[in-house]
Order: C-alpha cells, then sequence, then structure tokens
C-alpha cells in the first residue's frame, strides 16, 4: 500500500515540477515581456516576489504604465513599417511556395515522372542548412564578387542578376530553402481525392485537364491553404536569412527587436516588437491549426487508396526539368559554400584561385571550443527534453492531461528571437540571474525544441496499449516498476527518433544562440554569424560545412532509425 | 485459492451507472462465467475485482477478505487479457518470469533490486535464478510451449499467445483466474480446443476462475455456473442447464439458445395446469405464474412435429400450422412454422433417409406442458 502510494505522490510530484518548470520558464518570462510593452522599463516579477523594494518600484513601474507604446506604433513609426515588412515578406514568400510546389507536388503525388526518388531526397537538403547560411550563400552566389554575378556580367549585362541585400534576395533564400515544408503536405494533399472520385468525373464526359482543376485540386485545397499558413508562420519567424541579408532601409521586426535588444537595450520597444511577433504568429498558426483539425489524410480507412498516375511522357518531363531546377539552386548554394570553404582566395571570378585546406586546419585548432560547446550544450538540452518529454506523454496519453499537452505546444508559436528577447529580460537579475550562463541557454534550447520530441515520444507512448500496463500491475508490479520495465524499454524507438531531432535542431539553432550565448560558451551557429559579421568568410564557410556534414550524419542516423520503427 | 463475493457494486462513470447493484457469489474451485452482450458491464465487473477500477459504492471480497482498498498489484488476481496484453519487447520465458521478478523485488535489498531491474530491462544482464527457471519451464511445459521459452511473443501463433497469457497469469498461483474475452481473437476451430485446455487446466487445478465472454456457446460449455447480465445488472444467475430450461426472463431466453416467444393470458387451471389463451393458440402448462399476462416461452426442440394425418393419440398442446421455410442443418431439420400471427422455429432431428416437409405444407405440433414456459 505504502508503496503505491509512494509511486502515485511521485508522479503527481513529477507532474508538478513539470508546470513549475514550464512556469518559470516559459510562461513567466512571456507574460513579463508582455507587461513591460506596456511599462516600457524592465520588471522583475521574481524580485517582486522574493524582495519588497523591487516590489514597490515594479508598482512604481506599472503606474506609469500605458498604451501609448502601441498607439506610436500605429502612428506608422519605424516599428509599424517593420511589421508592414514583416507581414508582406512572409506573405509574398507563402504565396510564391505555394505556387512554385504546386507542381512538384502534383508530379510525386500523382504521376510517374522520372528521377521521382532522387528529387525527393534532394527536396530535404534546404531543411538541413541553417538560413543564415543559406542567406550567406546566396551572397557568395549572388553577391558584388559573386560567381553569378562575373557570369552575368561576362553575358555583357551591367550590375548583378539579383542584389541579394533586398526585398528580393531575402524572399529568394526563403522560398528556396523553405519550399519543402510544404511540399511534403502538399503530396499529402494531392493524394486524397482518390481514383474512384476521378473515374466518376471521367465516366460523366470530364476530360483529364478538367478533372484536375475541379476534382483533384478542391480536394487538395484545404492541405494546400494549410501549408501556406505553416510556410507563412515559419517566413515570419525566420530570423537567419533577414539578419544576414535585409539593408539598413529595411525594417523587419525580427531586425528591428534584434537591434533593439543588441544595440540600444532598448526594453520597451523590443517587448512590443516581441508581443506583436508573438500574437502574429499565434495567430496564424492557430489558423492553420484550424485548416488540418479533423483532416487526417490518406491513414482514416485500412483500405488502401488505388491513384491512377499520369504518365504523360510530356508533361512529367517538363515537371522533372522543372523541380530539377528548384532544387539544383539549394545545390549549387551547398556547392558555392564548399569551395569557399576550400579557397585561398576568391574573388569576382567563376572559381576560386587556389585550393586549401587552411581553412579547416584554423577551424580545428581554434574554434574546436565552438564545436564542443555546440555539443555539450545539445547534449545538456536533450537530456532535459528527454526526461521532460517522456513524463509529458505519460501524462498526456494516460491521464488525459490536455493542459500539459497544450503548454508543450505553445514554444512551436513563439518566434525564436521573441523567446529569446522574453528570457534575458525576465532573467537578467537576481533572484535568478541566469542571462549570460549556459544554463539559461539550455534551457531555452529545450522548452523550444521540445515539441519534436513529444510529438515522437507521445506517438510511441499512444501505441503502447493500456492493457499491457495493467498487465504488468496485475502480475505484482507497482505502476513505477510497469514504468520502469516495460513502458521505458517500449518507448525507447519514440525517444531515439525524436533526439536525433532535438539534438539537430539545437546545432542548427540561429536566434537563441546569438541573443543568449554568452562568449565562452559559443556555439558553432554564433560563431559563424560572428565571422560573416567581421568578414572572415573562409573560415565561415568551413564552419558551415562542419555544422552541415554534422547535422548530414546524425539526419543518417535518425532516418535509419525510423525506418526500423515505423512511428 | 479463494472465494469471490462481490456485494452491492454499483459504478458509476461520470454520473453514468456501468454497474448497478452487482451482488456475486463465487465458490471456490468454481467456473463462474459472467455472461452478456457487450456493454452490459460484465468486463467492468472484472475490472473491479482486478482493482483496475474503483467501485462507487459496495464491496468485493476475495477469500473472505474486503479488497477494495488493496491496489491491483497486490491483489492476487491472475488476468489473461483479451488482447493477451503480452510484453512485447520480452521473450516467452520473460513474459512468464515475470510475476516471479516482481515477487523477488519485492523481497529483496536494494543492491540485488537492481541486480533484478536490469535483468527485467535485458536478458543479457543477469542470469535468472534456478527456482524462478525451474518454475517457469514447469508451466510452459503445462501449456505445451517448453519448446518456444526463447521466442519472441510475436512470433508466435494467436493460440499460443493466448497459452502464453495464461501461463503468465498461472505462474504467480493467483487466487482468482480472471479471463476477459480470451477467445475471441481465435478461430473458430482453435477456440473450440481452447476451450477445452482451459477447462482442463481449470479443474486440474482446481483454481477459482471468472470468465467474461458474450458467447453464449463458450459460457454454457465451460461453466459451473453463469451469470446472464445486462444494462449493468445481473439478470440471473444459475447452472447452464438451470439457466436454458428455466430462463428468468425473456432477454435470458433469447440470449441463452434460441426460443419461440408468444405472449397470453393465463385464462385457468385445471388439474394443476396452467391454461393460456394467446392469439390464435391455447396452450397448457405445468408451471403456474402469479401474473395473468405471460410470456410463453417454448424451445425450438421442445416441439413435435407430425404430418396432419399422423398425430398420435397422447399428444398435447396440438397446434396447427403452415411450413414457411424449411431448412436443412445436418443433425436437424429446421421449420419455419407459420402459426396465426406467429412465426415459430422448430427443430426437429433428421436421421438419414426420413424425408423433409417442404415449404407449404400443412403440419400438426405437440408440445408437453411441462416444456411449456411461462415468465
Amino acid at each position: 500500500m505504502n508503496k503505491l502510494k509512494d509511486a502515485f505522490n511521485g508522479l503527481t510530484l513529477v507532474k508538478a515540477l513539470i508546470y513549475l518548470f514550464f512556469i518559470i520558464f516559459m510562461l513567466l518570462p512571456l507574460f513579463s515581456v508582455f507587461l513591460v510593452s506596456f511599462t516600457g522599463q524592465p520588471i522583475n516579477l521574481l524580485g517582486s516576489l522574493t524582495d519588497p523594494k523591487i516590489l514597490s518600484s515594479t508598482i512604481e513601474k506599472f503606474q506609469g504604465a500605458s498604451i501609448e507604446s502601441y498607439t506610436s506604433m500605429l502612428q506608422n513609426s519605424s516599428y509599424g513599417s517593420a511589421l508592414k515588412n514583416s507581414l508582406g515578406l512572409a506573405l509574398l514568400v507563402a504565396l510564391i511556395v505555394i505556387l512554385v510546389c504546386i507542381p512538384i507536388a502534383y508530379g510525386i503525388a500523382r504521376t510517374t515522372m522520372p528521377f521521382k526518388k532522387t528529387i525527393s531526397a534532394l527536396c530535404t537538403i534546404p531543411l538541413i542548412v541553417p538560413t543564415f547560411i543559406s542567406a550567406y550563400a546566396f551572397i557568395i552566389m549572388f553577391g558584388r564578387a559573386g560567381w553569378v554575378t562575373h557570369i552575368w556580367q561576362s553575358l555583357g549585362f551591367e550590375g548583378m542578376l539579383i542584389n541579394p541585400y533586398s526585398m528580393t534576395g531575402i524572399v529568394l533564400v526563403q522560398v528556396f530553402f523553405f519550399f519543402p515544408y510544404a511540399l511534403w503536405p502538399m503530396v499529402a494533399a494531392f493524394k486524397v481525392s482518390d481514383v474512384t472520385l476521378e473515374e466518376a468525373s471521367q465516366n460523366l464526359g470530364a476530360k483529364n485537364w478538367f478533372t484536375f482543376v475541379f476534382v483533384t485540386f478542391p480536394l487538395a485545397i484545404p492541405g494546400v491553404i494549410s501549408s501556406a499558413l505553416l510556410i507563412f508562420t515559419v517566413s515570419f519567424s525566420d530570423f537567419g536569412t533577414p539578419i544576414i541579408l535585409a539593408p539598413s532601409n529595411l525594417n523587419l521586426l525580427v531586425v528591428e527587436a534584434y537591434r533593439e535588444i543588441a544595440g540600444f537595450f532598448n526594453w520597451g520597444g523590443a517587448a512590443i516588437l516581441t508581443v506583436v511577433m508573438v500574437l502574429v504568429a499565434a495567430f496564424f498558426f492557430w489558423l492553420q491549426h484550424l485548416f488540418t483539425k479533423g483532416k487526417n489524410y490518406g491513414s482514416v480507412s485500412g483500405k488502401p487508396k488505388v491513384q491512377k498516375l499520369n504518365d504523360n511522357k510530356v508533361l512529367t518531363r517538363v515537371i522533372t526539368v522543372y523541380s530539377g531546377f528548384l532544387v539544383l539552386i539549394p545545390l549549387l548554394a551547398m556547392l558555392s559554400i564548399t569551395l569557399q570553404s576550400f579557397a585561398t582566395t576568391w574573388g569576382k571570378d567563376p572559381l576560386p584561385n587556389g585550393y586549401t585546406l587552411d581553412h579547416y586546419k584554423t577551424i580545428f585548432t581554434s574554434s574546436m571550443g565552438n564545436i564542443q560547446n555546440s555539443i555539450i550544450l545539445a547534449l545538456g538540452a536533450l537530456a532535459l527534453s528527454v526526461v521532460i518529454a517522456t513524463f509529458v506523454s505519460y501524462f498526456v496519453v494516460r491521464q488525459n492531461s490536455t493542459k500539459l499537452d497544450f503548454l508543450t505546444s505553445i514554444p512551436l508559436v513563439v518566434p525564436g528571437i521573441a523567446f529569446g528577447i522574453a528570457l534575458i529580460q525576465t532573467f537578467n537579475t537576481a533572484p535568478l540571474h541566469l542571462t549570460g550562463t549556459a544554463l539559461l541557454l539550455i534551457l531555452a534550447y529545450t522548452i523550444r525544441r521540445l515539441p519534436y520530441m513529444v510529438r515522437s515520444t507521445m506517438g510511441t507512448m499512444r501505441s503502447i496499449k493500456q492493457d499491457v500496463e495493467e498487465a504488468a500491475i496485475n502480475l505484482g508490479a507497482t505502476p513505477l516498476t510497469a514504468a520502469i520495465t516495460i513502458i521505458g524499454p517500449l518507448m525507447l524507438p519514440g525517444i531515439a527518433a525524436g533526439s536525433v531531432l532535438v539534438f539537430i535542431t539545437v546545432i542548427k539553432e540561429t536566434s537563441i544562440s546569438i541573443l543568449l550565448a554568452p562568449a565562452e560558451w559559443a556555439p558553432m551557429s554564433l560563431a559563424i554569424f560572428q565571422n560573416i559579421l567581421r568578414g572572415e568568410y573562409y573560415t565561415a564557410a568551413a564552419m558551415s560545412i562542419v555544422l552541415v556534414v554534422l547535422v548530414l550524419i546524425l539526419q543518417a542516423i535518425a532516418n535509419r532509425m525510423s525506418a526500423r520503427n515505423p512511428n | 485459492m479463494g472465494s469471490v463475493k462481490v456485494d452491492q457494486l454499483t459504478k458509476e462513470f461520470a454520473g453514468v451507472k456501468a454497474l448497478n447493484n452487482v451482488n456475486l457469489d463465487i465458490q471456490e474451485g468454481e467456473f463462474f462465467a459472467l455472461l452478456g452482450p457487450s456493454g452490459c458491464g460484465k468486463t467492468t465487473t472484472m475490472r473491479c475485482i482486478a482493482g483496475f477500477e474503483q467501485p462507487t459504492t459496495g464491496t468485493i471480497l476475495i477469500g473472505d477478505k474486503a479488497v477494495n482498498k488493496i491496489p491491483p498489484n497486490r491483489r492476487n488476481c491472475g488476468m489473461v487479457f483479451q488482447s493477451y496484453a503480452l510484453f512485447p519487447h520480452m521473450n516467452v520465458f520473460e513474459n512468464v518470469a515475470y510475476s516471479l521478478n516482481i515477487k523477488q523485488l519485492n523481497s529483496s535489498n536494494v543492491i540485488s533490486q537492481a541486480g533484478i531491474y536490469l535483468r527485467l530491462l535485458n536478458r543479457k544482464f543477469g542470469k535468472y535464478p534456478k527456482d524462478i527457471e525451474k518454475k517457469v519451464m514447469e508451466i510452459l511445459e503445462y501449456v505445451e510451449l517448453d519448446r518456444y521459452a526463447t521466442r519472441l511473443t510475436s512470433e508466435l501463433s494467436g493460440g499460443q499467445q493466448q497459452r502464453v497469457a495464461l501461463a503468465r497469469a498461472l505462474v504467480m498461483e493467483p487466487a482468482v483466474l480472471l479471463m476477459d474475452e480470451p477467445l475471441s481473437n481465435l478461430d473458430q476451430k482453435l477456440r473450440h480446443s481452447m476451450r477445452n485446455t482451459i477447462r482442463r487446466i481449470q479443474q486440474d487445478l482446481g483454481i477459482t476462475t471468472i470468465f467474461v465472454t458474450h458467447d453464449q456457446e463458450e459460457a454454457m460449455s465451460m461453466a459451473d455456473r453463469v451469470a446472464v447480465m445486462d444494462h449493468g445488472e445481473v439478470m440471473q444467475i444459475g447452472t447452464p442447464t438451470d439457466l436454458y430450461s428455466r430462463p428468468a426472463t425473456p432477454f435470458i431466453a433469447n440470449f441463452v439458445g434460441t426460443s419461440n416467444m408468444l405472449k397470453g393470458t393465463v385464462v385457468d387451471e385445471v388439474d394443476g395446469l396452467s391454461i393460456i389463451k394467446g392469439d390464435g393458440f391455447q396452450l397448457r402448462s405445468s408451471q403456474t405464474s402469479t401474473k395473468k399476462e405471460v410470456d410463453v416461452i417454448i424451445r425450438p426442440e421442445n416441439i413435435k412435429v407430425y404430418k396432419a394425418d399422423r398425430v398420435p393419440s397422447d399428444a398435447s398442446n396440438l397446434l396447427e400450422g403452415d411450413i414457411v421455410v424449411s431448412t436443412y442443418l445436418g443433425s436437424i431439420v429446421r421449420y419455419d412454422v407459420q402459426i396465426g400471427n406467429y412465426q415459430l422455429v422448430v427443430d426437429t432431428t433428421y436421421s438419414s433417409g426420413e424425408s423433409i416437409l417442404a415449404a407449404g405444407e400443412k403440419i400438426k405440433m405437440s408440445i408437453e406442458p411441462e416444456r411449456v414456459l411461462l415468465i
């Protein structure tokens, strides 16, 4: 009896601790940044609880609170134009990505296009590369000294084909590197309409194109819209591309927020921008959720759908060539970085002047610390998220704790830069002075990437039937023993798959690293960023390659694991 | 071993009564079946006994001891789950040894506990003690699975998995064996042989067994006594023959075997026989009823059929009707006979060479007064 009580209390305690964790490190920062957006000055909520002096000053600040900053934002200040530009950028990227993806999605889902597998595989490349590296690659290609510019000018044209330091540049990078996010949901959407519907349409006298326009495509529309909203949120929250490419006369929310905090320590301004970013992202995330809710494509019935594949030779070849072009750009971008990393110097020529391994030597001698930091920080975040995610999925699946489920999906909505600002603001004074420590960095990574882990562990948790656990208890095991000996081992595949995903995304993480990492804990992404700012392009390129290779290796491990465990 | 007593058990889920005042008194060594359609509360009753559900009110006693406050892991009720719930990451031996490991875990110090945990997590991490190994192999031999000890459970057939589940429950020497629709995942043939296996083992070990099923044939052929449940209530408890020959309600009459049900009124009593009149028939029954309006139940095999001109002189309860459908079922012939507004089902044994009456023929039927049941 006592043993059961202990186990029960143990689980309840764990649940309380998890709630506490989310309240202190996620809800409190977001809430306090929300308050700061009204007071205009930093406030210390935790301190107010422990120290009466801080409390009284907090109250004073509240008395000075106003919505003035919000109203002035509406009156076309620089914040207003930043919001407009950010919305415009996200909208444009979402629209273009959808238009660009329709032919490929159709090709993969519904035709016998040649090289389908190769193109599908190449479409994952853009997802591996952190966006600030992609942006930097665009500079190598299209910049003033870029090899594309060189070819362009030797063809007799003036200036640059595309100026990477512009809205156009940002849009292009985001389109070429974000389209895979939309591609796979859209492929699924094009598979919704099955052959019986299309044959019915033909049977009623419709031609092929008519069937596509009026049957296949309308059925795919919810999926397409949902993809568009996803791209919108991803583009809106992206920090890597704008921070590298945005010209000084182009205001964007993420860049503006970063400058306010890193340049001017303008807490009030940064807070307003953070609140706006979170609200916009949350709104579009909610819209997307609305569209996908109740639409479980493809997996509803056990009866396999029969799909008729279009094998029109002209059409499929055109689609293949087109898709090839689309994946070629990211491929060339990565190739350019690879070349740069081996180049002695690379001026305004199609190829480098000479080749050397010096840059890698530099990295592995002087920047080994950054690689170590990245790995240590990622491992820390990994350990923390494994523990939290395992328990969270247990509580959500077995005890139907929907609140916890909701809490763990909040990080999906909050843009990285916004979350970073919220954390800095909240933890830069006593009693919990964590800003500038590796611990806060790990906490931030953990919370930000926890949804991936939870999704993975929750999947396996759901696949473990309740009666297996009951059987263990029936055979005499306490709930805790059952958890250790039965649930734990059965969840391992899910934990492993989630771990790799968390590890990869933490290593790629840009905004949090740039904002929060102290100098002695600078991870690779921050080092690359600083190298680019300092103009040390060759070492930045070499470091980028090391990062991408690391991610590639982990991705390969993850793929092998998920191939073995189809969860 | 122990008896099980369920006393005024009521269980509510979100205000809805899943069980309403269930009373059961199960003897030591008895094979007791809970029979009823899905959603009748039979599984909930069993889960209350196992401790997976807490009764809203009422007590459960296992061997004279109230177990309401004892957690499920200390009730010592071996349970065979409908899905078998075998541990997929363990082989047959480890599945069966699980409860023995747990027992050892509870009676050892921290250091050997760690060893047992390691052994439970991976077989490479530790050797099983001789006594556990002997006990597991004995029970596996008993269910004829000793050759499969090192197989993963997913590599076994349905019937073998079923026997692993049974062995796993039996090895802990439970006070009560609980079986939740254990045969429903097996095919027809296997189900018949498993019935015999389970019954044999139960008789061998003399273990008190509660068996949940929706299949009346299963319950009737295996159990010593059967409780028929419907809508969370126990409708009748009795031996299989009791239930069949004296169903307490029309529901049971219908659920347990096939029956003809007629509505009638008791009009008189002559020589200890009730006389019932209904729409197009008059019958005499040796039963008496306290009610005037009664349901008359007649089992198909208790109706004798004669060609219109060959009725014996001593035939009682003579009825006349037309055959609507005649179905040959091998050892029996089933006739659907129209009498007034009723269509009766009549089974006659068939021996080869006999002629089968065809649809449209007029026939006479007789029923002995003892076979006319009044509810």
